[in-house]
């Protein structure tokens, strides 16, 4: 053996990696359960390989999670001795055959449909009276059953007999996944169809949510049946079907990536509607529609100034190009504008998924305006006071971006506060460049606090209130006079020789600081407008 | 007999998890450069399963239980295949692949995972999670290196918030060792038998994962996760002691990069107090932290003593401490400038920025001793002078920043200077606006701290 590695070896130690058996996870899986039970055959050359890779890769791959089911159903199986009859294995085969699918229906539904049909003829002895001849495949009833619970949404499918024959809306993924870890753990547990049975439980669940939702949904708009059936797609599984790999339980659990998207939809404008599938092609927008949209959402901004509005339109506009893998400069364009019109709206929440998205976009040499967003991006983290983050912001820069106007000051800006020089501070706010401002607006007040405390502790007796307008870039007397008096109380303001001045008092110290102190909690930017 | 199976005996004989452990340990030794090649050889995919069974029914002097040999069976076949992927890089280099054997050993870790679950092994046996985490997350960083270094890393398909997929075996691999720490945290057996002695361990490694991917935040999921079961965990005298100077190391720096400078030094004074005295690398971690975090709180900097040992760190921080004891601002701008980039990426750029203002104090200090005393009393013993025009510190700020002729001081802000130090205590006194003069306190005590 000590002769190099056999060939084998590589296929054998990759079984335990994703992609090396693409389909064969599920196909086995069912083509050696159904027939096997239908031909009950004793060993058939596809059983073996699959005991033989038990032994080699019982961790986490695809074959293990699904060896334990096949045996148990052979063992089963042979234990009944069930001699299927021809017109059942005629069935069977009409089932798979290509002519016979029906759009709308994946494999996995019909197959789940299948056995399910044999299985409750079997244990009702039904097997020899049932025309088959004549039977319904069970792609048909699968449509039937979507049909009728589209029909009346109240007939939902709870505690009914066909609970287990709903339409599998959950994606196999999740399904299997559930279904081998409980296998696993209870090594001598119900038969087969026991255990899909069980996590139709949560099916039913998850129907019952949909039907739910559609109510609700109608209450609202009764454009029906074309919106609903769309909205069923939804929950159904987008990569159920043929050449569908199976992902190993091991895998992490990211979801697959699935392919982009070419929309053919030529409307300008979209409500933004969040995405729980695989997109719609009929729905989503091809690049030069969308670039016209941008135009049009850039005019409309412009003479209604409707933020809600833009906000959403500019929410599809992004899913559009997530969908369908656009990366260009059009997407910067379109992040940077809807970030600066978030930042105007003093929509940190939006901002901040817009500003997220274009450090990767950046990170890809797009274009747009780097230098920019990274001096917003130190902005928002001084807002935040996300010092992790902001270490990150300070790693990204280059020795170019640090040249750049708009970094620089927001480099100052950082130091300044950071040092407590709160002259230096006020100087830059009142000189930001590009729409820096609306950021520094958000904390201006804050260090407007810290500055008062440090001014309140070091002058003595009083301050013209005139030198804290200057200082700390109010506007006028009043305006400082006006924020000072919301923080501490009246008597710490008084008038002599013509002048108001802030009587810098122990007790006013202690005012501004406990109002900075309440100011300075941690900002967590989670909701939106 | 093989180097591996007799390792794994020895473990079980001995109930040693240590020994046990040190079979999973995926490299050659110096005494058995051929410990990995012999243990792949000594069986093939087709038999492994059945001489695995046979060999571990029938150690010396060791019943196992029919599941545990099971368990024992298939984490060392899953082994055997990791071993296989790391043994191509001698046998097949063009196979070979650091992807390849991170896949196969996060299989091992499954593997392991599942055999610890309901109720599974024993807890002796717990530093086999150790060794296959610890080595899960090394494989993934060399995976990741490679993919790096061959140019493959696609863009991330549908999520462009990663990093780009930089990271996406270690970030596989957090998954993994997240699942190892919770079967820690959450196993409810008694003590003596609890899985809970690993919890420490295992965090470590989530932690050092995590700043790897410079994901620090989710740190804090598990500093929770802790502190939520902190009731039924023992005290932390009683784990080994390497676990918790790791701990509190990593615990500091999470402060740290908070700004919670105090709580920061508390964790990282308790891992440099018990490190081991030998592990000058990780001594040189912890400095690398404690010294910036004791300029701030104390306003001290470090000896030429202390950094004796570490000459790396002396030549990162003495620049900076030598214009901070000058009171040399020009020369602080320097060296945060040209160390800039270090700083930032060791992540002490910001505390050590605040050292300007112990510059500063030293060199608002010297103005006030330059000041001299006032005329002396009747006897009394002479008083410095405690009434100090601001533009006299306006004159040290123009010394201390080089400002050439041209640059004008703005006294505003020399005011605003000084009163951020008598803000943050570095100086008593006040600031008189109107005539323009500084009233320092008298006594001793102008500069705290700094016997004037």
């Amino acid at each position: 053996m000590s002769s190099g590695v056999p060939p084998w070896r590589a296929s054998a130690s990759a079984t335990a990696t994703t992609a090396v058996y693409p389909g064969h996870g599920e196909i086995p899986f069912i083509l050696s359960t159904t027939p096997e039970m239908l031909m009950s055959s004793k060993a058939t050359p596809a059983y073996i390989p699959v005991q033989a890779r038990r032994s080699l890769t019982t961790p986490a791959s695809t074959s293990t999670s699904t060896t334990p089911a096949q045996s148990k159903t052979t063992t089963d199986a042979n234990r009944k001795r069930v001699e299927f009859p021809e017109p059942v294995r005629m069935y069977v085969q009409r089932c798979f055959a290509p002519e016979n699918q029906i759009s709308g229906v994946s494999r996995q539904e019909m197959e789940l449909k299948l056995k399910s049909v044999i299985t409750e003829a079997a244990q009702t002895d039904a097997l020899d009276k049932i025309n088959w001849e004549s039977y319904p495949l069970p792609q048909v009833m699968v449509q039937n059953d979507k049909l009728r619970i589209l029909a009346n949404p109240e007939a939902s499918t709870w505690g009914s007999p066909f609970a287990a024959q709903s339409p599998k809306r959950i994606s196999t993924d999740d399904a299997s996944r559930k279904r081998k870890s409980a296998e696993y753990q209870s090594e001598n547990a119900c038969p087969p169809w026991r255990q899909t049975n069980k996590s139709n439980v949560f099916e039913d669940r998850v129907t019952y949510s949909a039907t739910d939702k559609r109510q609700r949904i109608d209450m609202k708009n009764s454009k029906s049946n074309a919106n609903l059936e769309w909205r069923k797609k939804r929950f159904e599984d987008p990569r159920g079907g043929y050449g569908s790999s199976p992902s190993s339980r091991g895998a992490s659990p990211s979801p697959v990536p699935t392919g982009p998207v070419v929309g053919r939809c030529q409307d300008l404008e979209k409500r933004y509607f969040r995405l729980t599938s695989a997109p719609n092609p009929d729905t989503v927008r091809p690049l030069p529609v969308l670039m016209k949209t941008l135009d049009l959402l850039k005019k409309k901004w412009k003479n209604d100034n409707n933020y809600t509005y833009i906000c959403d339109q500019f929410k599809s506009l992004r899913q559009d190009l997530t969908v369908q893998h656009i990366r260009n400069e059009f997407t910067v364009n379109v992040y940077e504008i809807h970030a600066r019109i978030a930042l105007e709206k003093g929509d940190l929440g939006e901002y901040n998924q817009c500003q997220t998205q274009l450090r990767a976009l950046y990170a890809q040499q797009l274009e747009g305006h780097p230098t920019e967003f990274k001096a917003y991006r130190i902005l928002y983290f001084i807002h935040t006071r996300n010092w992790t983050a902001m270490n990150d912001a300070l790693a990204d820069l280059t020795p170019a971006d640090k040249q750049s106007e708009a970094v620089k000051h927001a480099l100052d800006v950082r130091s300044a506060l950071a040092l407590g020089n709160y002259h230096r501070f006020f100087q830059l706010y009142l000189d930001t460049p590009n729409m820096g401002a609306y950021l520094m607006d958000m904390f201006v007040d804050r260090e407007r606090l810290s500055a008062l405390s440090a001014i309140c502790k070091a002058y003595k007796p009083d301050v013209n209130i005139r030198f804290i307008t200057e200082e700390l870039g109010f506007e006028s007397d009043e305006q400082s006079a006006r924020f000072i008096l919301d923080h501490c109380s009246e008597d710490k303001l008084s008038e002599k020789d013509g002048a108001v001045r802030l009587l810098t008092t122990v007790q006013a110290a202690q005012q501004f600081e406990a109002a900075k102190a309440d100011a300075h909690r941690v900002i967590d930017i989670k909701g939106q407008i | 007999m093989d180097t591996i199976l007799r390792e794994l005996e020895a473990g079980h004989r001995l109930g040693s998890g240590h020994r046990l452990a040190a079979a999973l340990t995926p490299i050659d030794t110096p005494e058995h450069p051929d410990r990995l090649k012999s243990f792949y050889f000594f069986s093939n995919a087709a038999q492994l399963s059945t001489s695995l069974r046979y060999y571990i029914s029938h150690l010396s002097g060791v019943r196992i239980p029919k599941e545990d040999l099971n368990a024992w069976v298939d984490i060392f076949s899953a082994y055997w295949k990791a071993i296989g992927e790391i043994v191509n890089f001698d046998e097949i280099p063009s196979r070979a692949s650091w992807a390849n054997v991170f896949d196969s050993w996060k299989d091992l870790a499954n593997v392991l995972i599942r055999a610890y679950t309901n109720p599974g092994l024993e807890a002796w046996t717990i530093p086999c999670l150790y060794v296959v985490g610890k080595y899960l997350r090394v494989f993934a960083s060399k995976a990741d290196a490679e993919s790096l270094s061959q140019g493959s890393v696609a863009y991330s398909e549908d999520d462009m918030f990663t990093d780009f997929g930089k990271n996406a075996k270690t970030e596989e691999s957090a998954r993994v060792l997240n699942r190892m720490f919770t079967l820690c945290l959450n196993d409810r057996a008694a003590m003596e038998e609890s899985r809970k002695w690993g919890v420490y361990y295992m965090s470590n490694l989530l932690f050092k994962t995590y700043f790897k991917i410079n994901a620090v935040g989710l740190s804090k999921n598990l500093l929770r996760a802790l502190n939520a079961q902190s009731q039924d965990l023992p005290d932390k005298e009683r784990y080994p002691r390497s676990h918790i100077v790791t701990f509190n190391y990593f615990v500091g720096v999470i402060f740290f990069l908070d700004e919670n400078y105090a709580e920061a030094e508390t964790h990282l004074a308790y891992a440099w107090n018990y490190c081991q005295k030998h592990a000058i690398k990780n001594k040189e971690l912890i400095l690398t932290y404690l010294v910036p975090c004791h300029l701030v709180n104390t306003h001290t900097l470090p000896s030429k003593k202390l950094l004796n040992d570490f000459p790396r760190l002396e030549k990162l921080f003495r620049p900076l401490c030598d214009c901070i004891r000058k009171g040399d601002l020009h020369g602080f701008d320097a060296a945060m400038s040209a160390g800039e980039e270090e700083f930032v990426r060791r992540r002490i750029y910001l505390p050590l920025e605040r050292g300007r203002d112990i510059a500063l104090r030293n060199l608002f200090r010297k103005v006030f001793i330059a000041g001299g005393f006032e005329e002396p009393k009747d006897g009394q013993p002479p008083i410095r002078r405690t009434r100090i025009p601001v533009a006299e510190f306006a004159a040290a700020l123009r010394i201390g920043t080089h400002a050439d002729a041209r640059t004008r001081v703005d006294i505003d802000e020399v005011e605003c200077l000084l009163s951020n130090l008598i803000y943050k205590g570095l100086m008593k006194g006040y600031i008189a606006r109107e005539r323009g003069m500084i009233v320092l306190s008298k006594g001793g005590t102008a500069f705290p701290g700094t016997g004037v």
